[in-house]
């Protein structure tokens, strides 16, 4: 059986964030927000801290510890050279590529993280719940309607310009 | 509206978040007026030009070059550093605006990232072209190979390497990345098929999710953050090419620093030049405020007086060392010399002009803004001119002495470069929202 969601539309994020805080303190679980653009009042509100710059440390910590060692093999192991008298090993020198790799390998593979976590990647077909959402109207999704009488007035209350119930193709 | 007595509009006028996308989706919504098709045509016949400059490189050699045997690095590594400098004013208001939270960057964000890419494509072509057989470009990367060599991981040369391509993919990276919910509001907006396949294949079927949208905020802000520290490397390791050398003129520890602000000075005039010259060709004055303008030209004014602190200090430590190598070519080839042309033009142009922009008058002025951000540019060239050919032509022993001028190649590559940078600009400006629509949509309530 199709299952529909109730759907709000909210022109103003401030009215959203009433809304959502109301829908919140009854313990109503929404299964997204959908909007033309963040807004950290909302973002805070509704969504879970990521964990995305902690990978990023490890990632930073792998890259570095890698092209150390790939220096140290070709610069002391491998092929030692000396240029004009200086240190087989030295390791100033070897801070800036680690610098510099460490950004890079932290940046790909943070991308590619973010790819993977949000499932999102070039070529991947739309599915959006109108084509408003990216012009100027905010979209909230109910996940329960168990008792859809008390949250449509809620919603009504809180100031949503629109209430409708909806089967969800996201 | 967020009322505040310190924060000035960012965006003027009534404008619903409707008029918002209109307004900003409406350069790539409607036919181009008739400069964008001479500026593309322009662009083209510099490409041209430059695409003959490089076959004659690549062809017949490095010959076709000016260079001599004193003068092994000359307007192929000026117009490098040029390029690296503009490039830089991108990344910087990227990190203003995602890591210092300015949110007056918000609307010139995206056109000076765009800036950032092409100029660092036309950066990076100089060093592989300079190569002399740049399909040998490789041999740069450390990978085991049948030669059984490794690059030397102490030269500053291979830093500046792994420095550009780091730069060039963050730059990159930050620039799509910032796009993607705009890509999805062309997408929704497009009429016809073609353009919705290829804006929908660019956006990744955003939805704007706020889950999606909160993972997005995080690594953007990794990045700005990521992208904060390599901006001031790349710079500094370009600087130290030269730092690290013997020459008079070049082995200075004053040179990273300055090299670094001169870069940051010269990229926010170049954002100044276009944003003056988009927000007039498409109406764009209430995105883009007097107020936008105003503290660019701040910025500017700050950065010349720190370039005119550097140029003093170095002729200050030149004649205080006693070394007369260091002396001779500060205070006679460079300012008295061969290359006094030059040298005042660099500093008229960089450490004096800039300052008008102590006058608010001065700041409110377009043509003043427009004006001095052209000669904040020429000045910036000359100073790259200055500092290599100068150490270069006239160093240690006068019997090595020469004197360099470039060939119609080197002039064509430069040209070349020119070509690829309006051509990317304009087909930027033709096809990808110049402003970050849903930031502006974020920032619209600040401000009294």
């Amino acid at each position: 059986m199709a299952y529909k969601h109730i759907i709000a539309t909210f022109k103003d994020e401030n009215v959203l964030l009433k809304a959502l805080t109301r829908l919140q303190e009854n313990k109503v679980n929404l299964v997204d927000i959908y909007g033309p653009f963040a807004n950290h009042d909302i973002l805070k509100k509704f969504t879970k801290e990521s964990r995305l710059p902690y990978m990023a440390v490890l990632y930073g910590l792998i890259s570095m510890v890698s092209i150390f060692a790939l220096m140290y093999y070709t610069s002391v192991i491998d092929y030692p050279i000396s240029y004009g008298g200086k240190p087989i090993f030295s390791f100033p020198p070897m801070v800036v590529i680690m610098f510099l790799v460490t950004i890079l390998g932290t940046t790909i593979l943070s991308v590619l993280t973010f790819h993977g976590r949000a499932f999102i990647f070039p070529g991947k077909p739309a599915k959006i719940i109108d084509p408003k959402v990216t012009d100027d109207t905010f979209y909230l999704v109910v996940d329960q309607n168990y008792n859809p009488d008390e949250i449509k007035v809620w919603l009504k209350e809180s100031g949503a310009d629109e209430i409708m119930e909806k089967e969800l193709n996201t | 509206m967020i009322a505040s007595s310190i924060r000035w509009p960012l965006v003027q006028g009534e404008k619903s978040y409707s008029d918002i996308s209109n307004e900003l989706t409406a350069p790539n919504e409607t036919k181009p007026a008739l400069w964008w098709y001479i500026g593309m045509s322009l662009g083209t016949i510099m490409l041209a030009f430059g695409g003959w400059a490089f076959y004659q490189s690549l062809t017949i050699g490095l010959g076709t070059w000016g260079l001599t045997n004193s003068v092994g690095w000359g307007w192929d590594i000026i117009n490098f550093v040029w390029w690296i400098g503009i490039g830089h004013a991108g990344t910087a208001f990227t990190i203003f605006f995602l890591v210092f939270r300015q949110k007056w960057a918000a609307s010139i964000n995206r056109a000076a990232e765009a800036m950032t890419v092409f100029a660092v494509m036309c950066a990076a072509l100089f060093p592989l072209l300079h190569m002399g057989r740049p399909w040998l470009a490789f041999f740069i990367m450390p990978y085991p190979n049948t030669r059984l060599l490794w690059v030397n991981f102490n030269s500053p040369l291979l830093w500046d390497v792994f420095a550009i391509s780091t730069y060039l993919l963050m730059s990159i990276t930050l620039w799509y990345f910032g796009m993607i919910p705009d890509l999805a509001t062309m997408r929704d907006r497009a009429t016809n098929k073609i353009s919705k396949a290829i804006y929908g294949f660019f956006s990744m079927g955003w939805d704007g999710s706020m889950i999606s949208y909160n993972r997005y905020e995080s690594l953007t802000r990794l990045l700005g953050g990521l992208a904060a520290p390599l901006v001031i490397s790349v710079h500094t390791i370009v600087a130290l090419d030269f730092s690290i050398s013997v020459l008079p003129g070049w082995h200075a520890t004053i040179l990273p620093p300055y090299f670094f602000v001169g870069a940051i000075f010269s990229g926010f005039a170049m954002v100044l030049t276009i944003m003056i010259l988009m927000r007039s060709a498409f109406k764009i004055k209430d995105f883009i405020t007097d107020k936008h303008l105003d503290s660019i030209a701040k910025v500017l004014k700050y950065g010349s007086l720190v370039i005119g602190l550097a140029y003093l200090i170095e002729v200050f430590i030149a004649w205080y060392s006693g070394v007369e190598y260091e002396m001779y070519t500060f205070l006679r080839a460079r300012m008295t010399g061969s290359f006094s042309t030059a040298f005042w033009i660099m500093v008229v142009c960089n450490a004096i002009i800039p300052q008008v922009f102590w006058f608010k008058k001065a700041r409110r002025n377009i043509w003043t803004l427009f004006a001095v951000s052209i000669m904040i540019n020429i000045g910036m060239w000359f100073e790259r001119y200055v500092i290599l050919i100068s150490s270069l032509a006239e160093d240690f022993l006068p019997s090595s002495w020469t004197h360099y001028s470039p060939t119609i190649v080197d002039i064509g590559v430069f040209v070349g470069t020119f070509g690829i940078f309006i051509c990317g600009m304009l087909l930027f400006i033709r096809h990808i929202p110049i402003i970050a629509i849903n930031e502006i949509k974020a920032y619209k309530k600040h401000g009294n």
